[in-house]
Formats: C-alpha cells, sequence, structure tokens
C-alpha cells in the first residue's frame, strides 16, 4: 500500500482489517473496501474569453459486502472509524448466517500496472497553464473558418486516488488521471446555421495538453461544421451501411459489448446468454475489450474490486469467447474475473462495465468496401447510442456521413438514427477493413451509473441496417 | 433525521462560515448545501439482491468577485480543508477573464415569501421500517414470479429519498426546501420463441408514502413484456403517431429545451430569434405552473434564488418566452423569466374531443397508425431541429392494435412535427414533473421495411 494515499484517507492496515471484519460479521462471503479522492477541475471558454472556473472534490468510502449472488452496500462521506464501522454494519446486513470468515494473515500488495504515462503532473499545472491553450483553440476554430459566429470550449482534468482492501487480504492504491478537452462551434451562412463539436480525453498528464492537439482538434471541429450545410436527412430504409473507421466503435459498444456484460447473462436476460463457445460472426473477426491501451480513456490498472487490468478477447475468430466478468458473476461460470468490475465513484457498487472496446484490423481496404456497395450510407461521426440487451435491438445516432451511389461516395447526409439487431448484425459485417482506429473522444457509458470509456473499429460493411430518414 | 435548519445545523454553519469568509476575501457569493438520503432494497427473483444505504452532503460555491466568476463544490466541510479549499477557489476565480454578466441577480426578484407548505414532504419516512420496505419490493417481484410461464427473470426495487437544499447569498438571500419521494419498479425479461428476451420496465412514484401506487407495478411490467413477443417491422411511409404517456416528454424536450437563455444567446437553438412568432400549430400550448400543490418540480424560487411564477411559455403555437436566468437576462438584454422550467404542463388546444383521456382513446381517434411505448436511441439537432429516434411500440389499425413492431425508427423537424399535433389525452403521469400527456400527430416518417 502506498502509505501517503492510506494517510490521505487517515487509516492504517489495522483499520482497513478491522472494517473489513465487521462487514464480515453477518456471514458475509466477501467484502471490500474502496476509499476514494477525486479533484476535478475545470474551466471553459464562451463569448471568446476564458470567463468560468470550477473546482469539485468528491471523498468518501464505499464498504460492499457479498453472499452468494447478493449484495450489501453502504458509503460514508466521512472516513472517521465511527461512520466507516457504521457503513460496514449496515452493507454487513445482506448475510445473516452469524458465520464469520477469517482474514488471511497476509496481505498481498498488488502493483506493477502503468497504463497511464505521466510526465507532467496535473497537480503542478494550474490555470495560467491552460488559459492559453483555450483562448488558442478558440483562436484556431475562428481562423479555420469565418463563419464561425460562437465558439464553447473546455479543459476538465480529474485526478482520483484510490486505495482499496478486501477480504482476501488484496490491496492496491492507483491514482487515475483523465483529461478531456471540448469544443463546439456555431456557424453561420446565408441565414442558416449549423454546430459541431469535437473532443478528446485521455488518462495522461499535462503533456497532452500542447498546441498540437488544439490544432487538430480546432480543425476537426471546423470540418465537421462545414460539411453539415451540404449535408440532408437521406431516404431511410433497409440498406447497406458501410461504417467508417474509429468512433463506429459505438456499434461494437451497443450491438455487442453491453449484451457481453456478464450480469445480463448471469441473470439470463441478454440475447448472447447461450451463445458461449458458438460462432457468431465470421471467422475474420475478433472485438477486444482492453484495460492495457497506454493513456487511453477506458484504461485501468486494477478495476474498482482489485482485479488487474486486462485485455480480454470477447470474440475471437468469429467465436464467442467471453463474457465481461465481475467477482460476482465470475463465480458464477467458475471462472476468472476479467477486470471489468467497475463503479462511477464510492457512490456505488461496482458492476461489469466495458473499457475501451474495439474490432482488430481485418483485410480489406476502405476503397474496397466503399465500391462494394451499389446503394447504401457511409456513417463516421456519431453522438450517441442504447441498447435492449434481451431483444438485441440497438441504435446510433449519426451525426454525418455520405450517401454511396454505384460504389462512390456522393451526398452529404447527416442526423440520422439507425436500428439494429445485434447477434443478426454481427452475422451481416461481410468485410473487415484493415484500417483499425481507436477513437479517442469523451465516450461516457450509462448503465444506472456512468463510466469512462472508449472505442474503436476498422472500416466495416453491415450488408442490412435499418436508416432514419424521409419515405 | 433531516428536517428543517434544526436537523442540518452542522452543515447549515458550514454554509454561513463558507460565505463569511468569501466576504472577508472581498467576493461576493451564493452558497447551496444539499444534502440527502437514499435507502434502497431490491429482489432478484424471488430472492433478495441489493441492500444499499446513501448518505450524501455537499456544498455548492459560486463565487462573484469583480466581475469573474467561478462555480466549485466540495463534501470535505472540516474547517481546515474548508478554508484552504475556498483559498484556491478565490484565486482561481481571479485567473479568469471579466464578464460584465457575471453577478448575483437583482435583489428584487428574489424569493421573499413565508414559503408555505407544497406538500413535497412526508414526515413519516423516517418511520417506516426496512421490514416493510422489504415487504413491497418482495410483492412486487411476486406480482411477476411464478405468472408467466415464458418469465425469464423478475426484478423488483424500493427506494425512498430525502433531498432537502439550503441556500445563502451574500445579498441576504436565505431559504431552504425539503422533498422526500418514494419510487418501486419493476423489470421482467420474457422469452417465447427463438433467442429474443424482451424486456419490460414499470415505474410508480410519489411524494407521500399513502400515495405510492405499487399494487399494480410488477403485474404492469409483465404483460407489457408479453404483449412485445412476434414483432414485426412495418413498411416505411407516413403514419399516424400516437406516443404513450409514459414516453410523451420525449417529444416535448427538443421544445422545451431550445426555449434556453443559454442556448438562444449562443445561437444554437433553432428556436432563437423566435419570439413572438407563431412557430408552431394553434393547438400547442405550453404553461409552465411552478406552485402547483404536491408535484415533484414544485417551487417558489430556483437556484439563484429568483422567485417562480406562472409563465404560458408557447401559446397557440406562439413562442412567448425563452427561460431567462440572471446571467442571460443580462447577456441578451432581456427580462429575468425562469432559469429552467418547473412543472411545464402541455394544454392541447382545440381538435381534441372532450372524451378522448386515455392512450387508447387516442389509438380509437386516429383510427390507424403507430402507437409508440417507447424509444431506443436517437437524438436531434439543436440548431435545426431535425430528428431521428428509434421506437418500439404497436401497429394499430380500426383503432385496435394489430401487433408490435420492431427495429424502426421515425425522422423528421420539431417545428413540422409540432404543426402536425393532432390531439392529447388527459393523462399526465401525477409522479411526473413534466406533465406531458399521451400524444397524436399525423403524418410522421416511420422507416421500417
Amino acid at each position: 500500500m502506498r502509505e501517503n494515499i492510506a494517510h490521505l484517507f487517515g487509516v492504517t492496515t489495522e483499520n482497513l482489517r478491522r472494517l473489513i471484519s465487521i462487514a464480515l460479521e453477518e456471514g458475509g462471503e466477501y467484502a471490500d473496501i474502496f476509499f476514494e479522492h477525486t479533484v476535478i477541475n475545470e474551466l471553459s471558454l464562451r463569448d471568446d474569453h476564458v470567463n468560468k472556473a470550477g473546482s469539485h472534490i468528491d471523498y468518501g468510502v464505499g464498504i460492499r459486502v457479498v453472499k452468494g449472488e447478493e449484495t450489501g452496500y453502504a458509503y460514508s462521506e466521512i472516513t472517521t472509524m465511527a461512520e466507516m464501522e457504521k457503513a460496514a454494519r449496515y452493507a454487513a446486513k445482506i448475510a445473516a448466517s452469524k458465520k464469520s470468515l477469517a482474514l488471511p494473515l497476509e496481505n498481498r500488495l498488488m502493483e506493477g500496472n502503468d497504463f497511464y504515462p505521466i510526465k507532467k503532473g496535473w497537480e503542478e499545472f494550474g490555470i495560467r497553464e491552460k488559459l492559453p491553450l483555450l483562448e488558442l483553440l478558440n483562436a484556431k476554430i475562428h481562423e479555420n473558418d469565418g463563419r464561425t459566429s460562437k465558439v464553447r470550449a473546455a479543459i476538465n482534468d480529474s485526478l482520483s486516488k484510490i486505495l482499496f482492501y478486501n477480504s482476501l487480504g488484496e490491496t492496491y492504491s492507483d491514482i487515475r488521471p483523465l483529461i478531456s478537452v471540448m469544443a463546439s462551434c456555431t456557424m453561420e451562412q446565408n441565414g442558416r446555421r449549423e454546430s459541431a463539436g469535437a473532443s478528446r480525453s485521455f488518462r495522461a498528464g499535462f503533456e497532452i495538453l500542447d498546441e498540437s492537439l488544439m490544432t487538430e482538434l480546432a480543425l476537426s471541429i471546423v470540418r465537421k461544421g462545414a460539411f453539415l450545410f451540404d449535408a440532408k436527412q437521406p431516404s431511410g430504409g433497409e440498406m447497406p451501411v458501410v461504417m467508417g473507421a474509429g468512433s463506429s466503435g459505438i456499434l461494437l459498444h451497443e450491438a455487442v459489448g453491453h449484451a457481453f456484460e456478464a450480469d445480463f447473462i448471469r441473470k439470463k436476460t441478454s440475447i448472447f446468454s447461450d451463445k458461449m463457445g458458438r460462432k457468431i460472426c465470421d471467422g475474420n473477426i475478433n472485438i477486444v475489450d482492453d484495460a492495457t491501451l497506454p493513456a487511453n480513456r477506458g484504461a485501468l490498472n486494477y478495476d474498482d474490486e482489485g482485479v488487474p487490468g486486462q485485455k480480454t478477447y470477447l470474440v475471437r475468430e468469429g467465436i464467442l469467447n467471453s463474457f465481461l466478468h465481475d467477482r460476482i458473476s465470475a463465480k458464477h461460470y467458475g471462472t476468472a474475473p476479467t477486470g471489468n468490475g467497475r463503479r462511477e465513484s464510492f457512490r456505488f457498487m461496482p458492476i461489469p462495465r466495458m473499457r475501451a472496446t474495439y474490432m482488430e484490423s481485418g483485410n480489406c481496404t476502405e476503397e474496397d468496401i466503399i465500391r462494394s456497395v451499389k446503394h447504401g450510407i457511409y456513417a463516421n461521426d456519431f453522438s450517441n447510442g442504447q441498447v435492449q440487451i434481451g431483444a438485441g435491438d440497438f441504435t446510433f445516432y449519426v451525426k454525418s456521413g455520405y450517401l454511396i451511389e454505384n460504389g462512390r461516395l456522393t451526398q452529404p447526409i447527416k442526423d440520422i438514427n439507425i436500428i439494429g439487431n445485434g447477434p443478426q448484425t454481427l452475422k451481416e459485417i461481410t468485410m473487415v477493413g484493415n484500417n483499425n482506429i481507436i477513437d479517442n473522444s469523451t465516450w461516457t457509458c450509462g448503465k444506472g451509473q456512468y463510466c469512462s470509456v472508449s472505442c474503436g473499429m476498422p472500416t466495416v460493411l453491415v450488408k442490412s441496417l435499418t436508416v432514419g430518414g424521409s419515405v | 433525521m433531516l428536517y428543517g435548519i434544526d436537523n442540518n445545523r452542522n452543515e447549515i454553519e458550514c454554509a454561513r462560515f463558507v460565505l463569511d469568509y468569501l466576504k472577508r476575501k472581498g467576493a461576493q457569493a451564493r452558497i447551496t448545501l444539499n444534502k440527502g438520503r437514499i435507502n434502497t432494497f431490491s429482489v432478484l427473483n424471488g430472492k433478495q439482491d441489493k441492500l444499499q444505504m446513501s448518505n450524501d452532503r455537499a456544498l455548492n460555491i459560486q463565487i462573484y468577485s469583480r466581475n469573474r466568476y467561478g462555480a466549485f463544490s466540495t463534501n470535505r466541510l472540516e474547517k481546515n480543508e474548508l478554508e484552504k479549499f475556498l483559498d484556491n477557489a478565490v484565486y482561481a476565480t481571479s485567473l479568469v477573464e471579466e464578464d460584465d454578466a457575471r453577478t448575483l441577480p437583482e435583489e428584487k426578484l428574489y424569493y421573499r415569501g413565508e414559503n408555505p407548505d407544497l406538500g413535497q414532504f412526508d414526515s413519516s419516512i423516517t418511520a417506516i421500517t426496512a421490514e416493510r420496505k422489504k415487504e413491497i419490493a418482495y410483492e412486487i417481484c411476486s406480482q411477476m414470479e411464478g405468472k408467466s410461464k415464458y418469465l425469464v427473470s423478475a426484478e423488483s426495487e424500493y427506494n425512498d429519498y430525502i433531498d432537502y437544499q439550503y441556500i445563502i447569498d451574500s445579498q441576504g438571500f436565505e431559504a431552504d426546501v425539503i422533498q422526500s419521494a418514494f419510487d418501486v419498479s419493476a423489470q421482467c425479461s420474457v422469452k417465447e420463441n427463438g433467442d429474443a428476451r424482451y424486456e419490460s420496465y414499470w415505474f410508480e412514484s410519489s411524494l407521500h408514502f399513502k400515495d405510492l401506487d405499487y399494487k399494480e407495478c410488477g403485474k404492469q411490467a409483465l404483460e407489457r413484456g408479453i404483449e412485445k413477443f412476434n414483432p414485426a417491422k412495418v413498411k416505411s411511409g407516413k403514419y399516424n403517431m400516437v406516443v404513450e404517456n409514459c414516453c410523451a416528454s420525449r417529444m416535448a424536450a427538443p421544445v422545451i429545451n431550445s426555449l434556453s437563455g443559454a442556448l438562444v444567446q449562443q445561437r444554437s437553438s433553432f428556436l432563437a430569434e423566435s419570439l413572438g412568432k407563431k412557430v408552431f400549430g394553434k393547438n400547442v400550448t405550453f404553461i409552465d405552473r411552478p406552485h402547483r400543490y404536491g408535484m415533484a418540480g414544485s417551487r417558489y424560487f430556483d437556484s439563484d434564488g429568483v422567485a417562480t411564477k406562472d409563465l404560458a411559455f408557447i401559446e397557440n403555437g406562439v413562442i412567448n418566452n425563452y427561460f431567462i436566468d440572471s446571467y442571460y437576462s443580462r447577456k441578451l438584454k432581456m427580462d429575468v423569466t425562469a432559469e429552467s422550467p418547473s412543472v411545464p404542463e402541455l394544454i392541447c388546444g382545440e381538435g381534441t374531443g372532450t372524451d378522448i383521456a386515455s392512450v387508447r382513446d387516442l389509438v380509437r381517434f386516429m383510427n390507424s397508425g403507430i402507437l409508440v411505448t417507447g424509444f431506443n436511441g436517437g437524438n436531434y439537432n439543436g440548431v435545426t431541429g431535425d430528428f431521428s429516434y428509434g421506437i418500439e411500440g404497436f401497429f394499430f389499425k380500426g383503432g385496435e392494435i394489430i401487433h408490435p413492431v420492431r427495429e424502426m425508427n421515425i425522422t423528421g423537424n420539431v417545428v413540422s412535427l409540432w404543426n402536425n399535433f393532432t390531439a392529447a389525452g388527459k393523462d399526465p403521469l401525477k409522479w411526473a414533473k413534466w406533465q406531458i400527456p399521451s400524444l397524436a400527430f399525423e403524418n410522421i416518417n416511420f422507416n421500417g421495411k
């Protein structure tokens, strides 16, 4: 245990052992304790001025007790022993056998993973350093396109200090950085308005914020905005859809990822519940959920129940290879947890969640994929998605793309929802590009609680999806 | 116990300490204490699943210093921690650029009333035993368990909440408000043939325990799940659309949200420059009634302390008002109206017969079309009003439900949508902050097969 982090929460190893012992007093089979101290700093720009600063501290401890597949949970924002013991006793009530487990004599310190490279620590840099970068971003957006009438931009950075201990004697501490730069603009032309935005997010140090990032972000935003003046909603209906490389990973997140989360599998509510080991798509397809991508928004040294971050093949050569497990589901299936037990904060109990979910590259070129489509759409910018786990129906919202006519990109399109069925869509991915890109936008996944995630995808062809549009 | 100033003395003293400290530093400020408690008990397939207790309290601190602004929050309320935090906050605020619009509201706008009861707190909440809460969750689960051969999984949950808020600012505004809430939910998964498991969810809520209507919650979820069996795609085309009350606010949201002063000032709303203009059909009227007794969204003052009032923000299709708070009133040189709606209601003008009350009445009234009972993703473009949403629901003909639909989208523009608004029920959900009844529209683009 890093003693400085234990000191931050005012606890000793003896305190932690006592709290876990109390948590197990009613017969719980497993217990863990999760301390968190998060500081979020915000700086934002509107109307060409950096005119709002903010800082937010969130501090507390969550205590969980598991008995079978049942969970007791309580948290406290006050880390005196009296308050924490009260929380431990409440969580303990989930069990009622009075058969108390003994703790191991030795603790096991977990260390070694380091997926958040930091050269310049966030605590050493403040508003004075960030403000010129926001001004630069604003100036670049205006410079790039004279039609820009308004710019909104923000830099948010957070640093979470975590201390974890469980009834197996396992302990780790982690310092998790998360930086996001976001901007959007309104552009006006001949009485018409369009708005576009983009963001970048990393688990990295202050060195990630530099002129090149601001320049790249500004260009991306302005290109998106300018594109929209020529775009329109297309005719809708069933048609082939080419998903461009990068943020198309939202398809995997919605169509596959959620339905592979093993709490849904354990409850038999996912459409993939009885598909383990079966062929579910083309043999060229490999789908991964990965905590080990350095500096990635979905990276995790250890998950929120003490399992090391790792790379998990969900689909290998078209075969369903693994679900996304937390400790409870892993025990249910007699397998090892995959490091997917995550939580928004100490206020929430951990549940299976994605990290960075992507498809590995295939063999086709993007040009060949587009050329194979007679009439369809090409989608490459997305805002949000959703899935019905049991029926398998998923959707994602396309901000922009193109019509494909006779193998060529033609009319720009925008603002359409696409809907499909997960298992069916997987089967209908018939071409996989050789150009996988991990998208570094500020993807956030909601499942009763929020988690930072990311996604990636090579260009793929889906033979048929239902596309929104005029009729 | 969480009731009134006496029971929150320590945290309120913290808020006052923060205000005094900032005054001594030469800053104006507003301090908001939010304190809450949540109790949760959930059941999975007839067995207890989760037991959770949550207690939160945090101070939100808005600093206005020489036309500079910062917004801060912390849940570390120890004095030495607070002093360090406030010193950093004052320093951070001093580094941002000046903004003339960043000051506290004009004092004449503050709520200065006696805070008469809005019927939002049930003081019996602390007397409800853990056993009673468990009984309710088990009873809801039992309304599904063993009641259908198609059932795969049944979950139920009981939650109760106490939310207390205290606001104090350096112009002398000081007020507090407390609200309780009780809710129950039922969720089930049902399966007939094939791999698909159809999920269904039902939710009931109330501000008072005695009004919590949980007797049919599980039954509703189960019936709505089974109704989804054997869905079919309908051919793409223009159809009448009826939207059930449980999801009708999704149709109102692009209209109400786009009246935000922030979006208007940023030229990011399709309703910017629409003030005084007729944009929607003449049967479209939205009124905000913030003082309705016993409603979840009711309030006498907003988060700035500004008094709320009735506001007909859209009347007969004409945009009457934007939602303008103190900051955007200065930016836009417009009067303060309200920072956001409290209890907005849709009033349907001519076109709706007096005999139409429920969603079933609307289905009969529209004769044929698609009944939307839920949305699956989708979004809208706030600048243009273009939208596209995934839907679930039922195809109906001759006023009767024919079959469920699957994998379909609706696509169009919010302005034309609300010009095609035809009729409304009289059935807004009693617990909802937005009082939007079931709705009917004609000539809507549906994308299917």
